[in-house]
């Protein structure tokens, strides 16, 4: 699979198709932390649609990332 | 106290000569900032540098970082590069394309706009959402003129129509030369620092006494004529276009060539497809766009186009300015694109001639001001032989120093009359 980096100075991320799934999934590697995702189709035409606001509000690095109350 | 920094700038600054201490003064340096650079509007970058949404940039104002972005919604932007937490800087890069920026050090994050999206740990704070007065400084106006993004660090005063008064035709002239009707600014950056006062270069960019002494040799060796537009039988003009604004209008000898295309030392036959899209877009009118080609102008406090390049000015300390210099693209010239950025790179580039020659006049000038005796630049050329012109602008000769005078006029305006209270008109004390 081509595996492609999607990087600025904020972020690096590796990205690939991945077809080891009975259909492909974009495969997501964040480079800085190691972690990885996988979207499927379905999610990924969420993204497309999801409103300017609310992936901005992903963003807030306390969302999910950085926060106390976790759990 | 007002009264008397206004009365010292009075008695530096005599319409023929100008005292020696205005390029070596610190304390000059810094009142130039609050009242030129922090005051009026200032250039910073070029639409083009910023195609995308979501793309940016980094620029300047004097001394000061900014970054030149566009949103999601394509609106222009100029945001301080510096964190709202402890001050740290946000963006490294010079250019990339990001909606958030993140600052490395404690990851508070930010919107390309300027608001705070968010922080880690949002418990210190007493939870979310709680520091929404913080974001990125902003550059208080933001103003566009064919492309051309200025900014002012002063919340109201003159518009940018009105502080570019008569040199705005001369970027209609520039943006004409496109057969699109647009400039593009895509060749990027090359950075020559010069050990000199800020003025020095900004005065030498339309002077044209010195280009037959300076830039002989690459006269010379390119076999070109530019050398005979700045001689006393030129019939060029140079013209204060007021504001401090200034031109070398060589019009009149293009004119009298009559060559289309010979303002770029070329002819139609080498840019055969440029000429034809500039006939199908501009008709009738093409054949004297062709003939009188592009300006040569100043445009206070720092930017200088020069028919083909790009300079924009940055004082770092009174003996200390960084010129930042790129080619200049027409939309939908291909053909013109690859000439005018080869001719760039022989005239500015890091091995060019004519850039490496005026900086080495800008640091002899420099050492030479820092002596003593005598105190005063003489700048009284062409005094004499001035006429004004259908507009009611002032013109000289080809060599004469028109343009300086103009450049000090307006210089010693802002530098005394309405100065800033206490601290900035920015309202960023330094
Ligand atoms: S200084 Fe930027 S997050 Fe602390
Ligand atoms: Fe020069």
């Amino acid at each position: 699979m081509p595996v492609e980096v999607v990087g600025n100075e904020f972020a690096q991320v590796a990205v690939s198709v991945d077809t080891d799934a009975n259909s492909p999934r974009l495969r997501i590697e964040d480079l800085r932390s190691g972690r990885v995702r996988f979207l499927d189709a379905l999610e990924l035409e969420t993204l497309v649609h999801l409103p300017e606001g609310k992936l901005q509000s992903l963003l807030d690095p306390s969302a999910d990332r950085w926060r106390e109350d976790r759990e | 106290m007002t009264t008397t920094i206004a009365e010292r700038y009075d008695a530096l600054i005599e319409p023929e000569r100008v005292h020696g201490s205005l390029y070596t003064s610190p304390e000059i340096f810094a009142d130039e900032l609050e009242q030129i650079w922090y005051r009026t509007w200032v250039y910073v970058g070029h639409v083009s540098e910023i195609a995308q949404p979501n793309d940016y940039v980094r620029k300047t104002i004097g001394p000061q970082d900014v970054v030149m972005t566009r949103g999601a919604d394509g609106e222009v932007h100029l945001l301080l590069n510096r964190c709202a937490h402890r001050g740290n800087l946000v963006c490294e890069a010079d250019a990339g394309n990001s909606s958030s920026f993140r600052c490395p050090y404690h990851g508070w994050t930010y919107r390309n706009t300027g608001d705070l999206v968010g922080y880690p740990f949002p418990q210190g704070y007493g939870g979310r959402g709680k520091l929404d007065e913080l974001g990125l400084g902003r550059v208080p106006r933001v103003a566009v003129y064919q492309g051309f993004v200025f900014g002012s660090f002063a919340p109201d005063g003159p518009s940018l129509a009105e502080h570019l008064g008569e040199a705005a035709g001369e970027l209609d002239r520039l943006v004409r030369l496109s057969p699109q009707g647009e400039v593009e600014i895509t060749a990027g950056f090359l950075k020559h620092r010069a050990r000199a006062n800020w003025k020095l270069l900004a005065e030498n960019e339309t002077d044209g006494y010195h280009p037959q002494f300076v830039h002989q040799s690459i006269f010379s060796v390119a076999e070109s004529g530019i050398g005979a537009l700045y001689g006393e039988k030129s019939t060029a003009v140079t013209r204060d276009l007021g504001g401090g604004h200034s031109e070398n209008d060589l019009r009149p000898e293009f004119r009298r060539l009559a060559a289309p295309m010979g303002w770029f030392g070329t002819t139609e036959k080498k840019v055969p497809h440029y000429v034809a899209a500039m006939r199908e877009r501009h008709g009738d009118a093409a054949e004297e766009i062709l003939v009188e080609g592009a300006p040569h102008v100043m445009i206070f406090p720092n930017l200088f186009i020069a028919e083909i390049q790009l300079f924009t000015i940055q004082p770092l300390a009174a003996d200390l300015t960084v010129q930042h210099v790129t080619a200049i693209g027409l939309k939908g010239a291909p053909e013109m694109n690859t000439r005018m950025l080869q001719q760039s790179i022989g005239s500015v580039g890091p091995a060019g001639l004519l850039l490496a020659d005026d900086t080495e006049m800008y640091e002899r000038n420099q050492a030479g001001v820092a002596e003593l005796r005598p105190e005063w630049l003489d700048i009284r050329r062409g005094v004499g032989r001035e006429s004004v012109d259908e507009r009611g602008l002032t013109i000289g000769g080809a060599t004469d120093e028109t343009a300086m005078r103009g450049f000090w006029r307006h210089y010693k305006r802002l530098m005394t009359t309405d100065r800033v209270a206490a601290g900035t008109a920015a309202g960023t004390p330094r």
